[in-house]
């Protein structure tokens, strides 16, 4: 059975099967339908045009070209919130799973230090969110010429990690609070709640005028600005996002190595 | 060299959970090679105590070592010495018990397959099916497994019979004697003397978080206490065995006298000379008994 790292990822492997399955049929959709909704990009942009000026750039507003076609339908929510519910999970139940059925005792019987459990498990997710975050880049990159989307391969990696970012970075936060509370529930409940917050900032801070600075506290901003499937990946984005999920994993590290074990 | 340091070593250990009991102020100390009872009644802090020992929970005072490793400080190191059995414990319901047996070992720097294999053959359970299949007695089987495959030092044990039916019992003191045979120490907490009486050389009684006493077993059997019923042919005056050198109580009711008394038997057969006596009858008690004479009724304030 080998290490807690792949202990963790072998126990997820038909899960992750189906994510994998959710994720490339959403990719198909998309990008089966590029053709019909590009010929009819006028009608749709007028539909656009009627929307809040927040949402329309949440969206983007640049629907007919294949960069800003996949932008709208996939990389605005879908895509990210698709890895978002994977790493807020696995990140919830990376110590707080176990403490609640009972099996950390067990595990922390053996020399391992606690450290080395959170570490694992931070890595296990941190890895099958960065497959399913391959697999997205993959899909789009395999089934978007045939429907003339056509979009460079770094621009579709850019915005593949870009997903994987944000995921990590809420990962690593639902880590941290199940870590230090040892409750599976409140540590979905919490970083769900403040991925939605996050999210809603981001498009409030857009649509609201003098609310700007807002943004920079949400992570949902750091993911879409700029938009890296038309711009490529910003470096400084990517490091804030990973800074998250890295300051998230200490956290759970710290918190769960001074803690009493709930019985 | 120094004498080795105990196999556990408990000092002015207190842990409080705010207004909830937890453990005060308890110090006593298992030496290399014994079998240490920890007995109390459920809820008096004997889970406390021993995941206190294994660094799952942090005292508010006092310090815990093993093998003369601190507790806090040298957890890892006491990990790798210790053999561990949770009063209750999960384990993971997709894997099967031989899955679940090599992952805790490879954690261990692998353990032998073999061995694994030879106590399952032991306990009578199947490795190749699934945990989530497999009933409370035999998740126990797995649990305990796991704490001796890798022949630990010292084996910390919480209530390890339960569940299990007398067979496997039996097949676990086997396991515990031969531990004990190659050297290691054996600390295990019960709720019920019996076991304790037949399986250790010591044992500590815990109530309400404190310890009350830590009493040699052998000792304790020289405490023992006879009970003594006896059948007159006319029935004596209450009080006529009252003043019988080694009697502690005498009842009477109708033409039977149960007489509960220490030490040598004989002054009571002198006394009993005087009547005539149709039947007699005289029992040991057991150490549950002379627990509740020591320390009062132990299993009642759980």
């Amino acid at each position: 059975m080998g290490s807690i790292f792949s202990k963790t990822l072998r126990e997820q492997r038909r899960a992750l099967a189906w994510w994998a399955f959710g994720l490339v049929a959403a990719v198909v959709l998309t990008t089966a339908f590029y053709p019909s909704i590009s010929k009819n990009a006028a009608s749709f942009e007028k539909l656009l045009g009627s929307l809040p000026e927040g949402l329309r750039k949440a969206f983007g507003e640049d629907f007919a070209s294949p960069a800003g076609y996949l932008q709208a339908r996939l990389f605005s929510i879908f895509a990210p919130v698709l890895l978002l519910i994977y790493a807020i999970g696995a990140g919830s139940r990376a110590i707080a799973g176990e403490e609640e059925r009972q099996t950390l005792d067990l595990l922390l019987s053996t020399p391992v230090p606690r450290r080395r459990v959170v570490l694992d498990k931070a890595l296990a997710m941190v890895a099958a969110s960065a497959g399913l975050g391959a697999l997205l880049g993959l899909a789009i990159v395999l089934t978007g010429p045939p429907f003339d989307i056509s979009v460079g391969i770094t621009n579709v990696a850019a915005a593949a990690a870009d997903c994987v970012l944000l995921a990590v970075a809420f990962g690593g936060a639902a880590l941290a609070v199940g870590a230090g509370t040892g409750r599976r529930s409140v540590a979905v409940g919490v970083t769900a709640g403040a991925a939605a917050v996050s999210y809603l900032i981001d498009i409030l801070a857009l649509s609201v005028n003098g609310l700007g600075w807002l943004q920079h506290l949400s992570p949902f901003f750091y993911y879409r600005d700029p938009e890296p499937i038309v711009h490529g990946l910003d470096p400084v984005d990517a490091i804030v996002l990973a800074a998250i999920a890295v300051i998230g994993v200490a956290i759970a590290a710290w918190s769960f190595q001074r803690r009493d074990l709930a019985a | 060299m120094n004498a080795p340091a105990p196999a556990v070593s408990v000092r002015g250990l207190t842990k409080s959970y705010g207004r909830v009991r937890g453990v005060v102020d308890l110090t006593f100390s298992v030496e290399r090679g014994e079998v240490f009872g920890y007995l109390g009644p459920n809820g008096a802090g004997k889970t406390t105590t021993i995941r206190t020992l294994l660094d799952f929970i942090r005292p508010t005072d006092g310090r815990a070592s093993i093998l003369g490793l601190d507790s806090r400080r040298d957890v890892i190191e006491i990990h790798g010495h210790v053999g561990y059995l949770p009063g209750e414990f999960g384990l993971y319901e997709h894997l099967t018990a031989r899955e679940q047996l090599t992952y805790l070992g490879s954690l261990r720097g692998g353990v032998d397959e073999g061995s694994i294999g030879e106590l399952a053959e032991r306990f009578d359970l199947d490795l190749d099916v699934h945990i989530a299949s497999l009933s409370h007695g035999n998740k126990q089987k797995v649990g305990l497994i796991q704490a001796f495959v890798h022949h630990p030092d010292v084996l910390i044990l919480d209530e390890p019979t339960q569940g299990l039916d007398p067979l496997m019992q039996q097949a676990f003191y086997r396991l515990q004697d031969e531990a004990r045979e190659r050297g290691a120490t054996v600390f295990l907490s019960s709720h019920v003397m019996p076991e304790v009486e037949h399986v250790c050389d010591r044992v500590g009684i815990i109530r309400d978080g404190r310890l009350v006493a830590v009493e040699d077993i052998d000792d304790l059997k020289g405490k023992a206490v006879k009970m003594v019923e006896v059948r007159l042919a006319t029935p004596a005056p209450s009080g006529t065995f009252d003043r019988v050198p080694g009697v502690r109580e005498a009842v009477a009711f109708g033409d039977r006298v149960r007489v509960t008394m220490a030490g040598p038997i004989d002054p009571l057969v002198k006394a009993l000379a005087r009547h005539e006596v149709l039947d007699l009858e005289s029992r040991e008690s057991s150490l549950e008994e002379i627990f509740l004479t020591f320390y009062g009724s132990a299993e009642d304030d759980g």
